[in-house]
């Protein structure tokens, strides 16, 4: 019998459904080139600000230069999906604009005050006029991850039962608690501070700390991690279930030796997003703790800063160096964030 | 553990169970899906279980090994005796009926998250029990389930990546590593090409040495080729599924009672 070669596959050249003729390439590029000089020229001329250029004046013009391009090229069935086309690239590429500028801004501020020492060093001994070669966020950065951390370590264990509660038992109590997560998931944030507030600060059990904020962020935490929970444990099929519980296995041990390495990666993202949610969060800071120029190592006693409360504090004491410091732990702040949800990505495009 | 590993080899020596249905009726939320069933199935036969799709064959292999409860909305009545012992009385474990009685669902079902070897062995892990000699209770498991030449050079190879069939192959090997009084069988072969379902049904004969078989098919050549008995199940327009006739698997095929049996044996509807 003959054995057949493989072939190794040629550069270019197999995909026939991309080859296009000379005459739809000018035109597409004429559909595109031509809309953007005379919105550019209009905009010159008039000086209207740029978004509404975009959205009145590029944006029609487009969709009119296009529906000629695929009237041209496809007859009429191509217009209907030329302007569904240009609609949504239109979208998506001002909806990127607005998000790039603000990352824009944050790292471009950000840039001009951050330093490897701004990263570590505390705030202590700085003044309106100490310059940005002294001192730093990295006692707020601690702070943060204190505060935050303690809030997961509770946060974690708590979510994930009750979502396994709403799973995988039959408890009666299943829809008033899966309604009573989703209804917090809305819960203002300043609520859940005035409510630790109330409970701890006001009462005289406790003066402001780090494990205040903790708590706070716990409650805001919960229903994130909950639902998210919730959702990726009924994405496990009922198949496993029933095969690891006609095997003979009693529901704990199906549970964790079944449904939950099924789920692990999806309870991962759940936490890190839970994590996401409140890092940035600055309204129940304020209200239960206080920011220290020192370090302070211990979420359960004493004023701590964070980074959100340093930021706020110095956006608004007002003067030059202090903006610029804001800006630069505002950048720490979105890079922790970016970490995350880089974590995440990573963990759930693992399979 | 030796305790239980003893327990387990002596139960493979002395296996004699039988299995009786008596007077079953299911309903689910409101609706009686099945009637009346009355079968019994003594220790070493194997048992078909035929009739059309939705008549409730699923359903009643389910109440065998308490796995019907776990549905929302199931309800029974009648009463299933593993050995001369009513399976729902009150104290009686769950867990206990489903070791003694074990299950090849209709759609493969491996543990995507564990290897082949893994899903093998996830019956003991599961029951938290072990076995003396790991790797020969997986390679005779497998063979069994004949599917041991496919895979055993990739062990350790996530379950996901058989095909279907090769999957429902294992799911019967992670059965038989439980080596089950009773084995219940949902379509084994519904993936299956025909050179895995002979040996499957070859596998289903060796098995009835030492366990007692209920298996549903939709195949009338399966039924006789492997069955000493043969229930035929029917749900006629708006009414319970219920045994139409229950008997001996040749007189069944050759000289049905009920000309609605003979009817569908000859696939003349259904
Ligand atoms: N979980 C369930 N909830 C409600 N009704 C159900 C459920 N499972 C099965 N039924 C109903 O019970 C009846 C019997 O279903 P069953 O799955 O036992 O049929 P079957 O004989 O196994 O069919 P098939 O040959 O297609 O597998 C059907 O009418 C079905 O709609
Ligand atoms: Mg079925």
């Amino acid at each position: 019998m003959a054995t057949l070669e493989s072939l190794p596959r040629p550069n270019g050249g197999v995909t026939p459904w991309k080859v296009r003729s000379r005459s739809v390439s000018i035109i597409i590029v004429l559909a595109s080139a031509i809309p953007a000089a005379i919105t550019f020229g209009i905009q010159k001329a008039l000086q209207v600000p740029g978004p509404i250029a975009l959205l009145l004046i590029f944006l029609p013009i487009q969709l009119v230069s296009s529906w000629i391009a695929a009237a041209a090229t496809r007859g009429r069935r191509g217009i209907a999906d030329a302007s569904l086309n240009v609609v949504v690239l239109f979208a998506t590429t001002f909806v990127s604009i607005m998000l790039g500028s603000v990352l824009y801004s944050v790292i471009n501020w950000g840039l001009k005050a951050i330093s490897p020492h701004f990263i570590y060093q505390n705030n202590v001994y700085v003044t309106t006029t100490t310059s940005l070669d002294y001192g730093g966020a990295g006692h707020a950065l601690l702070g943060s991850f204190l505060v935050v951390g303690l809030a997961t370590v509770v946060a974690v264990p708590l979510g994930i039962a009750v979502a396994v509660y709403l799973t995988e038992t039959r408890g009666r109590f299943r829809s008033p608690v899966r309604f009573f997560a989703q209804a917090m998931s809305g819960l203002p944030s300043i609520v859940s501070g005035l409510f630790i507030y109330a409970v701890f600060m006001a009462s005289g059990i406790s003066r402001p700390a780090g494990w205040l904020a903790s708590a706070a962020l716990v409650l805001l935490m919960l229903p994130t991690i909950i639902r998210m929970s919730e959702e990726v444990l009924k994405l496990v099929p009922g198949d496993l279930r029933s095969a690891a519980l006609a095997l003979g296995a009693p529901q704990r041990r199906a549970f964790f030796l079944v449904i939950f390495p099924a789920a692990k990666t999806g309870l991962i993202t759940a936490i890190l997003l839970g994590l996401a949610r409140v890092v940035g969060e600055t309204a129940p800071l304020l209200v239960t703790t206080r920011v220290n120029a020192n370090t302070n190592v211990n979420p359960f006693s004493g004023d701590i800063s964070t980074l959100p409360t340093y930021i706020f504090s110095y956006l608004t004491a007002g003067f030059d160096t202090g903006n610029a410091r804001a800006w630069a732990a505002a950048l720490m702040l979105l890079s922790v964030v970016a970490m995350i949800f880089a974590a995440t990505r990573m963990l759930s495009n693992q399979k | 553990m030796d305790v239980q590993a003893s327990n387990l080899t002596t139960s493979l020596l002395d296996r004699e169970s039988h299995l009786e249905a008596r007077n079953i009726h299911v309903w689910f939320k409101e609706r009686h899906v099945l009637s009346d069933v009355s079968l019994q199935f003594p220790a070493n036969s194997v048992t078909a279980l035929i009739g059309p799709s939705g008549c409730g064959k699923s359903t009643f292999l389910r109440t065998l090994n308490r796995m019907h409860e776990l549905i929302p909305g199931a309800g029974l009545a009648g009463t299933i005796y593993l050995d001369n012992e009513d399976i729902y009385a009150p104290g009686v474990d769950p867990v206990s009926i489903r070791l003694r009685v074990g299950m090849v669902f209709q759609k493969p079902n491996p543990f995507p998250t564990m290897t082949i070897k893994g899903n093998v062995l996830a019956g003991l892990r599961l029951s938290n029990r072990r076995t003396r000699d790991e790797n020969e209770l997986v390679e005779s498991c497998l063979n069994r389930a004949s599917i041991w030449n496919e895979v055993k050079d990739r062990l350790d190879a996530p379950a996901g990546s058989l095909s279907g069939g090769q999957q429902q192959r294992l799911c019967i090997a992670r059965s038989l590593a439980l080596a089950p009084d009773i084995l219940l069988m949902d379509e084994p072969c519904s993936a299956l090409d025909p050179g895995s379902t002979r040996r499957i049904e070859e596998t289903i004969r060796e098995l009835s040495a030492d366990m007692t078989v209920v298996i549903v098919t939709h195949n009338m050549q399966q039924a006789q080729r492997v069955s000493d008995q043969t229930a035929f199940f029917l749900a006629e327009e708006g009414q319970p599924g219920h045994v139409v006739e229950f008997g001996n698997t040749d007189n069944l095929f050759s000289a049905p009672n009920d000309p609605r049996t003979e009817d569908y044996v000859n696939g003349r509807f259904g």
